[in-house]
């Protein structure tokens, strides 16, 4: 389908994007700026997660060349638009009447590739905040490409854990806990925005999800393990490990007089969830 | 978008029209069934929320794409703030879509955050508060879809309106200028 390519794609901030995107590529790459391919390259292009400058869910640049003069671009490519970090990478392979892509031979096909790169998303999004890495001092830069799926995959198995471990109340107690973490997120976040904090929204809650897994870890180990002091001492590594974790974020989002208000409620609820995890029986 | 549902053609994108009311459709009857199969209110949960989940994401990103043509998601630019992109097919492929599917698109949509807010509402007279949670999850998700794609339809109309007064206006001084020349 030759005509394909040529339907035009508009978008409203995208050739922007796509100039500094090129820009950023021409810096980065030893190579000079290159003409672009009037076709996309045949394998999708994988969104380059590793690198914090480049949000992974741009998309892959159009021929500039041609974009930038006329809104309507004669013979350029319509790059089928990468879906936010998800949707079938095999729906890109062709570019159909739509001009988006030709739905795939099976559903099935390019959902397993999306599930692996938001998995992907969510593994390194993981490492970004939980181990030590160069970026945790930018909050903007360390947290880019915040994802809720971690977060919401982190929270159900707390909750799940917490239940298991549960002898009574199984239901009480994983809806509380739920609650709570979700709830507590939302709180925290308006807190530090309150507070004349310069943090976004969905990149906090975000944030406060991914502090969770090592208290996930130290619900699973008390879970499987029932001595108490055992319990008490996992909880409290596992605590400082949630708090330093969310520390650099939070701290850095406010201004220096009014840090201890906006980390003071982080470890709270970091603690109530402690004290939730060691006395479960 | 009409409130007919127009007849004469087929859905052109059968299996993705299926799989859009899928998901929805069975979070609905697991949580409206479940009660009779399931003592524990964390399977309802966990499953419920689930597949809401799962639908939230066929339908942001691979029936919006394809069957109404239209996109969007947040980005964080490099001065740390968060912009909120719309994108769409451009006006002659938009009207090319199918509209059987376009109308099938909104409607589910549109029915499945009604259905939750009937539940919600039987739940809070019981004062069921676990319940409240699910149906409070599942409401968000299909409502940020709502938002997220009118906006997206809207900011379409906006650009389209723009890109036209451009174009004539381009055109007007196109020949303004080749009259000129002649003379």
């Amino acid at each position: 389908m030759s005509h394909g390519d040529t339907i035009p794609l508009h978008s409203t901030s995208q050739s922007d994007i796509d100039e500094i995107e090129n820009l950023i590529h021409s810096t980065l790459q030893s190579g000079p700026a290159t003409v672009l391919p009037a076709r996309p390259p045949s394998p999708p292009r994988i969104p380059v997660s590793s690198s914090p400058f480049i949000p992974s869910n741009l998309p892959p640049p159009p021929p500039v060349s041609h974009h930038k003069p006329t809104p309507v671009p004669a013979a350029a490519a319509a790059p089928p638009p990468p879906p936010q970090g998800s949707g079938g990478s095999g729906q890109q392979q062709g570019i159909g009447a739509t001009g988006f892509g030709s739905p795939p031979n099976t559903l099935t096909e390019p959902v397993w590739d999306t599930v692996k790169r938001d998995l992907s998303r969510i593994v390194s999004n993981l490492k970004l905040v939980v181990f030590p890495n160069p970026y945790r001092e930018d909050p903007g830069k360390a947290l880019r490409d915040w994802d809720l799926w971690g977060p919401f995959f982190f929270i159900v198995f707390l909750g799940l854990v917490l239940s298991w471990s549960a002898s009574v109340k199984k239901s009480e107690v994983f809806a509380v806990a739920f609650a709570l973490l979700a709830a507590g997120a939302v709180i925290l976040t308006l807190n530090v925005l309150l507070l004349g904090g310069h943090i976004i929204f969905f990149q906090s809650l975000s944030l406060l999800g991914y502090c969770l897994v090592p208290l996930d870890i130290g619900a699973l180990v008390c879970m499987l393990y029932d001595n108490v002091i055992l319990k008490v001492i996992v909880v409290c590594v596992t605590l400082a490990w949630s708090s330093w974790a969310a520390y650099p974020f939070m701290s850095t989002a406010v201004n220096p007089k009014r840090k201890a208000l906006a980390l003071y409620p982080v470890l709270l609820m970091y603690v109530s969830v402690g004290f939730l995890i060691v006395a479960i029986d | 978008m009409d409130l007919i549902l127009p007849t004469g053609e087929s859905y052109a994108h059968p299996k993705l029209c299926f799989f859009h009311v899928v998901f929805k459709a069975a979070a609905l009857a697991f949580y409206i069934l479940s009660a009779l199969f399931f003592d524990s209110f964390v399977i309802i949960f966990v499953t419920t929320v689930l597949l809401a989940a799962l639908d939230f994401w066929v339908v942001k990103n691979v029936s919006g794409r394809i069957l109404v043509g239209l996109r969007w998601w947040n980005e964080i630019n490099d001065e740390g703030e968060s912009v909120w992109k719309f994108e769409c097919l451009d006006q002659e492929s938009l009207a090319r879509m199918n509209k059987k599917d376009s109308w099938l698109f909104w409607w589910t949509l549109y029915l499945t955050a009604l259905s939750w807010i009937v539940l919600g509402i039987f739940s809070l007279i019981r004062f069921e508060a676990d319940y409240l949670l699910v149906v409070g999850v599942c409401l968000t998700l299909s409502i940020a879809n709502i938002v997220g794609f009118t906006r997206c339809r809207k900011d379409a109309k906006k650009q389209f309106q723009a890109f036209a007064s451009q174009t004539i206006a381009s055109r007007f001084s196109s020949t303004i200028q080749s009259a000129f020349s002649i003379v």
